[in-house]
């Protein structure tokens, strides 16, 4: 007898707590959906577009004849060991199969990724666009490495080395060294255009206050400027062009380098080349 | 009162020998090998890993994601114990405390490893960024720890060590420390409600955005889910109870008999159980959303690649669909099962389960990524090959896992009774 009752109690209880279980479970699967809601809408602290400069490149793909002069001035001016690269320059296809070289700076996004990301705020937009990183508060998670679509992002895996290999040939050292384990990008050579600008040159203009990049490009492929200014030369070129593509724009990412796509426009020093 | 403890024994012909010691020995071990590895990664920094510039997360965050999982029953037991006051489990309750301290410690512990800069991991707690998924996922760590430990240290203060040794008597300052840090576990001890919330939102917040971490980066394919955050809480729920109901067949039934009635073990699988099956539910149906309802070239592409260099499908199917199934029902039945042996092998598949969502969670949108290339896309096919230095490193954290865990099962009283308040 008093077995039994102790049983059906026992039961009861279990009955219960069971319930009790269930409804926190559910209440839980409501909180995360909140939760995750809520994450999935992430966009980092936007500066708003004052009318102020926005530093851009444009990149016609038809000049370009792969030559990487862009990788390594970059690597000289920054110091890079040969395997960092902030510039790519691959070999690509159109869809007809045509073969054309791709190079890839930063894209300098106004929506970027790896900003959006950063857990510090190591990296952060500049009031002119440019995406730049605060070395001393990164801490090497490489976060901004994964969500980056462009691949821009080089971890500092090794220790700094004295002088890049592309140095003296394609310029010298220009910036401070990182130390190791932090991650570093293209910046436009930032350094270039705050001390042009304080000597009164104009970015894209004078050689002097130009990313390396665009300086040392042999057939003119690379132009920079000020987007908002509309006498810029990448305003002028992006005039020019009939039309111009950004990378992966599907990713609203709103990169702020542009290209003028394969055989669109044929004024390279190749122009008419193999075509009959 | 410190409970009879039975530690497992192995016959050896006639002579039964004591396991432990030799155990602990071998943990010991583990540990050096893996202090050889942490050492170097330390001194020569991260190149000495097998990690790229394409693969810049590997087998460590993997590890990390996985040991945060089998940490996923102390919230569940949290809410149990403390809020819905359901008193056959608090025994159950503190060993769950415990692996939940253990799974986020060893997470943590691994991640310092993984950081460029080890001796900037307090960064996110002084330079906020709140839009960023890991900052949100530290902060949390951090806090939930912080959490943990105001759990656990009125556990291991029970221990009659600190209560009654005569150290305590002989040396008055140690003894009205431990007095100090008593009336101090007292009052964590009845706050117990404040952390279980605490904990709670903490921990959810912090598994749902670790799945998010990964699905908010658009540009990777596979990786960008909506439901990643809810099968990240999910998988470690049934993961860590499943943990918690291996652990407490042995601590309880094994090396405590009679501590906690073999019902209240059987609950614990049950409730594995059935969110097994729902974590199931809830994968079946995203596989079918992304690659069923819905076509999108990149993830198909992304799909296919993988399958030819890993049996990454496969693992879907039968490590986190059919098997998962089964192994839910079977736990969820355990009330006429009755059958420990059987509840704790099907109690493994839900912990592999989790562990491979994670890991394939992980690995796929860095193994195969996308190209920028503006007219034909494709996917970049990435390799990735840990170094002996990641395993040593690994062994390393697994070892404090499995060393702690045993020291604490050996020694701790996970006894429920609180009777005097």
């Amino acid at each position: 007898m008093a077995d039994s009752t102790n049983k059906d109690v026992e039961k009861n209880v279990s009955r219960r707590d069971l319930l009790k279980v269930g409804a926190a479970i559910l209440g839980a699967t409501g909180l995360t959906q909140l939760f995750s809601l809520n994450s999935l809408q992430v966009r980092g602290k936007e500066i708003p577009d004052e009318g102020g400069r926005k530093w851009g490149m444009l990149i016609d793909i038809n000049k370009c004849i792969g030559c990487n002069y862009c990788t390594y001035a970059c690597q000289a001016v920054n110091n890079l060991a040969d395997d960092m690269l902030y510039n790519v320059v691959t070999a690509e296809e159109t869809q007809s199969g045509e073969e054309y070289f791709l190079s890839r700076p930063c894209m300098q996004c106004a929506e970027a990724p790896c900003v959006h990301v950063c857990p510090v705020e190591a990296t952060y937009y500049r009031p002119d666009g440019i995406v730049e990183m605060n070395y001393d508060r990164c801490i090497g998670c490489r976060y901004c490495q994964v969500a980056c679509p462009y691949g821009a992002r080089v971890f500092n895996w090794k220790d700094p080395i004295e002088l890049s290999p592309k140095s003296p040939d394609f310029g010298v050292a220009e910036v401070e060294n990182r130390p190791r384990g932090v991650v570093e990008k293209c910046h436009f050579c930032s350094h270039r255009i705050d001390r042009g600008l304080e000597y009164g040159l104009t970015p894209g203009v004078d050689r002097e206050a130009t990313p390396a990049c665009v300086v040392v490009c042999p057939t003119g492929a690379r132009v920079f400027g000020d987007l908002n200014d509309v006498e810029s030369p990448v305003s002028k070129a992006r005039e020019e062009a009939i039309v111009t593509l950004r990378l992966r724009e599907e990713l609203s990412t709103e990169p702020r380098v542009y290209y003028i796509p394969p055989t669109t426009k044929k004024t390279g020093p190749f122009a008419g080349e193999g075509e009959s | 009162m410190l409970p009879d403890i039975h530690c497992p024994t192995i016959k050896l012909g006639k002579r039964s020998i004591v396991v432990f010691p030799y155990w602990i020995g071998l943990l010991i071990l583990g540990l050096l090998f893996g202090l050889v590895g942490a050492f170097i990664v330390l001194r020569d920094g991260l190149h000495v890993t097998g990690l790229s510039n394409a693969i810049p997360w590997g087998l460590w965050i993997s590890i990390d994601l996985s040991a945060i999982a089998m940490g996923g029953s102390a919230f569940v037991f949290g809410v149990i114990v403390y809020i819905l006051r359901i008193k056959r489990f608090e025994a159950i309750g503190k060993l769950a405390v415990l692996l939940g301290f253990l799974g986020y410690s060893t997470a943590g512990m691994v991640l310092l490893f993984d950081l460029g800069r080890p001796l900037r991991f307090w960064h996110p707690v002084v330079y906020w960024q709140p839009h960023s998924l890991l900052w949100e996922v530290t902060m949390c760590v951090v806090l939930y720890l912080s959490v943990l430990m105001a759990e656990l240290l009125p556990i291991v203060l029970e221990h009659p060590l600190f209560k009654t040794h005569p150290w305590l008597t002989r040396y008055k300052a140690l003894g009205s420390l431990m007095e100090r840090a008593h009336s101090f576990a007292h009052s964590l001890h009845k706050a117990g409600p404040v952390l279980a919330v605490a904990g709670l939102t903490l921990s959810l917040l912090h598994q749902a955005s670790l799945g998010a971490t990964y699905s908010v980066l658009a540009g990777r394919g596979i990786w960008f889910n909506q439901s990643a955050p809810v099968q990240f809480v999910f998988s470690a729920m049934s993961g860590g109870i499943a943990l918690l109901f291996i652990t407490s067949v042995f601590v309880f039934r094994v090396m405590r008999p009679g501590t906690v009635s073999d019902s209240a073990i059987y609950d614990v699988a049950r409730l594995t159980g059935g969110i097994t099956l729902l974590l199931t539910y809830l994968r079946v149906w995203d596989w079918a959303v992304t690659n069923y309802y819905s076509f999108d070239r990149e993830v198909f592409l992304q799909t296919q690649i993988l399958d030819t260099i890993a049996p990454y499908s496969l693992t879907f199917w039968l490590g986190q669909a059919l098997l998962p199934v089964i192994a839910g029902s079977v736990l969820l039945a355990a009330k006429s099962i009755k059958n420990f042996r059987y509840l704790m092998l099907a109690a493994v598949i839900p912990i592999l389960a989790a562990i491979i969502t994670r890991w394939n969670y992980n690995f796929a949108g860095l193994i195969a990524s996308i190209s920028y290339d503006p007219f034909t896309p494709g996917i970049i096919l990435n390799s990735y090959t840990p170094t002996w230095v990641e395993f040593s490193v690994g062994t390393l954290v697994i070892c404090y896992w499995l060393l702690a865990f045993s020291l604490a099962a050996r020694y701790l009283p996970f006894s429920s009774g609180h009777d005097h308040h």
